[in-house]
């Protein structure tokens, strides 16, 4: 039954999405788009169990290693703004518009 | 255990590629090791050899080869007509980005040392700037060239982040104004990696819909697999959100206009001209190569996005009072007009026409493009770069040399003809006609028009104001932008007035379309 | 095209819905505060305030971190080699050289760069 894991991984990849929205701070805005990386691997390995093929879960490795590059360039993105306005809130990122 | 065979790879075919990392690998160990005095000095040349060396070996192997009729690396990469010509154009904008990357007074001094404090200040009487900005490009540029030639979603997703990685970071290097440049990065960092979870998750779903992330056997499993449509559906949507995020069609355009203004101006004109070529070459991959067969249902979509990317583009434009945001809405609408070739699918004929309509555009674009930002690096005030409009009033009569090549590229943008950019949009606009969809062209033409609109009011703006008493001064510009000024507007000159030679080579490179 | 009939009519019915009962709420629902109404709606026990300026790491802790998790997730590749590093031979030999290589390179940059200094 491979069904349950699918429908896990659409709530954790819904529950990620809607973090992002709603969330003000950058840093568990960021963790919200991990959550979405990580629902896409339940979801790579669940389907590779389901067709019987190694692909998935080879795909699940890389997305890992991208989620860990992208994990330090943006913690390190948010650092340096968080130094400049002792904020990580993405309302206070408001110098442009229009 | 049933046997593992060790891969083949067509290491002469992707040559091109492994010498961009390559070099990119070297220059970090240059920052690693080399004196901080010697840096630059190492990087321009490597950047600029590495590069050219590149779109040399992509000459040979079309003159020496042919272009190649089967992917390479087990099918991962396909090294095809459209993906050469592609490599082309990124390796000719990238050169003349890097010539633009190399003027000094770009970039920051130190990026960890906070704005407005004695830290940042005694960087910058240290002198100097960060030279890291080299390898960075030449990952980006990598990854550029990865994205638009990849067989496979894997590869194409790696490709998109290393692509997207590097320019992340760039964007928040620029020297002047780093509030804004810091922000600009954070906002296209969250945005791009919420639109790669997309990417992703809608790769998953058609994974488990085809039992492949090949592009070829997801086109196999169209005809093959039945009653999983939700899957396929989904995953469609979802894919095309990604893709659509980097091309910047509306309505996932947010992130354009503040990337572009915050961004170090070398960076936007690298981003402008060679992200968008690749992220075309991904869109065309993935919507003509996998979902070629399932065109009746992904084409009502496209056409609601590449209007509404033409209408916002051109419209938003008219409002904007900042160079660089206006600039950024123009490449939006360029995007929409983009996408009416993508549509005007159909049999083998039709497909190269388009095909090769949206190669040579591309290029025209990317070039002129980069020329345009060139010369806004160039008008300066005391604070860097006048950005506001307002600023640019009677350019003209100050240095009318300058205010003229930047009109003849806002017609070039425009699409007036003897400019590159009146065959671009024609070729693609006509493709879409013998494609069916007329009411899009003509949709494309309004917007146009709309455009032309606010490209004449900034001529006008620089010829008919009376400049401002404390008006931005003209920088004397170093070699390097005086050079990419000079090529572009001959690229734009030379396209717009003879262009056969270049559409030739695109036809020849459409001709056999992608391979699967 | 009728496939996206249902879609748009759902789309309109949803959007309606939304901006209908927001705009409607405040006009005929009264309006009586109490302390209870002003609490978070059954989410255990009342927060605390977080203090301030402490409950925070250090941004040297930050930057380890970083490297840590670069460093450490870089090992992934090396377990589906080593399944098959009988099969795929001195090719995958070579590979693997060559990506640690590159992962090396990173290290050396991080080195040189003073990056694994705590002070």
């Amino acid at each position: 039954m491979t069904t349950h894991y699918l429908v896990l991984s659409a709530l954790l990849f819904a529950i990620g999405a809607v973090g992002v929205l709603v969330r003000r701070n950058a840093i568990v805005v960021f963790m919200c788009v991990e959550l979405m990386l990580n629902a896409c691997n339940l979801a790579f390995v669940t389907f590779a169990r389901q067709h019987g093929n190694l692909d998935g879960q080879i795909i699940a490795f890389f997305v890992m290693v991208v989620a860990a590059a992208e994990v330090v360039v943006g913690l390190a993105i948010i650092v340096t703004i968080f130094r400049t306005r002792r904020s990580a809130s993405v309302d206070d990122a408001n110098l442009l518009k229009y | 255990m049933n046997g593992i065979q060790p891969p083949t790879i067509e290491y002469g075919q992707l040559m091109p590629l492994l010498l961009v990392f390559g070099a990119a690998i070297v220059g970090v160990l240059i920052e690693a090791f080399a004196p901080r005095y010697l840096r630059k000095a190492i990087h321009v040349p490597l950047t600029m050899l590495t590069l050219l060396g590149a779109f040399g070996l992509v000459i040979v192997q079309v003159l020496r080869d042919g272009v190649p009729t089967a992917a390479v690396a087990m099918g991962a990469i396909a090294v095809d007509g459209p993906s050469l010509f592609i490599w082309g154009v990124i390796l000719v904008l990238s050169v003349v980005s890097v010539l633009l990357i190399n003027d000094d007074d770009n970039f920051v001094a130190s990026a960890a040392a906070v704005p407005g404090s004695p830290d940042e200040e005694e960087a910058i009487a240290r002198g100097g700037a960060h030279t890291e900005v080299y390898p960075l490009a030449l990952f980006a540029i990598g990854g550029m060239m990865l994205f638009a030639a990849s067989n496979d979603l894997l590869i194409m997703f790696v490709g998109l982040e290393v692509m997207s990685l590097p320019l992340y970071l760039l964007c928040g290097l620029a020297r002047r104004r780093r509030l804004l440049s810091q922000e600009s990065s954070v906002k296209y960092f969250l945005l791009g990696a919420f639109s790669s979870a997309f990417f992703l998750y809608g790769m998953a779903m058609i994974y488990g819909y085809a039992g492949t992330v090949d592009l070829g056997g997801i086109n196999d499993a169209l005809g093959r697999v039945g009653g999983q449509d939700t899957l396929l559906y989904l995953g469609t949507a979802l894919l095309g959100v990604g893709l659509f995020f980097k091309i910047g069609a509306a309505p996932f355009q947010a992130w354009k206009p503040d990337v572009y203004q915050g961004a170090p101006t070398p960076i936007t004109a690298l981003m402008a001209s060679g992200t968008l070529v690749a992220a075309f070459g991904a869109v065309l991959r993935v919507f003509w190569v996998a979902l070629g067969n399932l065109d009746w249902d992904w084409r009502p979509v496209m056409w609601g996005i590449a209007i509404l990317t033409m209408i916002v583009g051109a419209i938003l434009a008219i409002t904007q009072t900042d160079i660089k945001r206006m600039l950024a809405y123009s490449s939006i609408a360029h995007a929409g007009f983009l996408l009416t070739g993508v549509i005007a699918t159909g049999e083998a004929t039709q497909n190269a026409n388009s095909l090769s309509a949206l190669l040579f555009y591309l290029l025209a674009y990317g070039i002129t493009t980069v020329g345009a930002f060139a010369v806004v690096t160039m008008v300066r005030d005391a604070g860097g770069e006048a950005g506001h409009l307002s600023r640019w009033a009677g350019l003209g009569k100050r240095s009318p040399a300058l205010a003229g090549i930047f009109a003849f590229f806002l017609l070039a943008f425009a699409g007036i003809p003897l400019t590159s950019g009146f065959f671009g949009k024609y070729a693609v606009f006509a493709a879409a006609v013998a494609g069916g969809a007329l009411p899009l062209v003509v949709v494309g033409v309004v917007s146009s028009a709309i455009a032309a609109f606010f490209y004449v009011r900034v001529i006008v703006l620089m010829f008919f104001s009376e400049p401002a008493a404390d008006g931005p001064t003209i920088a004397v510009p170093s070699a390097g932008t005086a050079a990419v000024v000079a090529l572009a507007a001959a690229a734009t000159v030379v396209l717009g007035v003879y262009p056969q030679p270049v559409f030739d080579l695109a036809d020849a490179a459409a001709s056999s379309l992608f391979v699967r | 095209m009728e496939l996206y009939v249902p879609i748009l009519v759902l789309a309109v019915l949803a959007a309606g819905f939304a901006v209908f009962s927001v705009a409607i709420a405040p006009i005929t629902g009264p309006r009586r505060w109490n302390r209870a109404k002003l609490d978070a709606y059954e989410c255990g026990i009342e927060p605390t305030p977080q203090p301030v300026g402490g409950g925070r790491f250090p941004l040297k802790y930050m930057i380890t971190a970083m490297l840590f998790i670069v460093f450490d997730i870089e090992i992934i590749f090396l377990y589906p080699w080593a399944v098959a590093f009988d099969q795929l031979g001195v090719f995958g030999l070579v590979e693997m050289v060559l990506f640690i290589v590159t992962v090396l390179v990173a290290y050396a940059y991080v080195w040189r760069r003073k990056g694994l200094d705590w002070d």
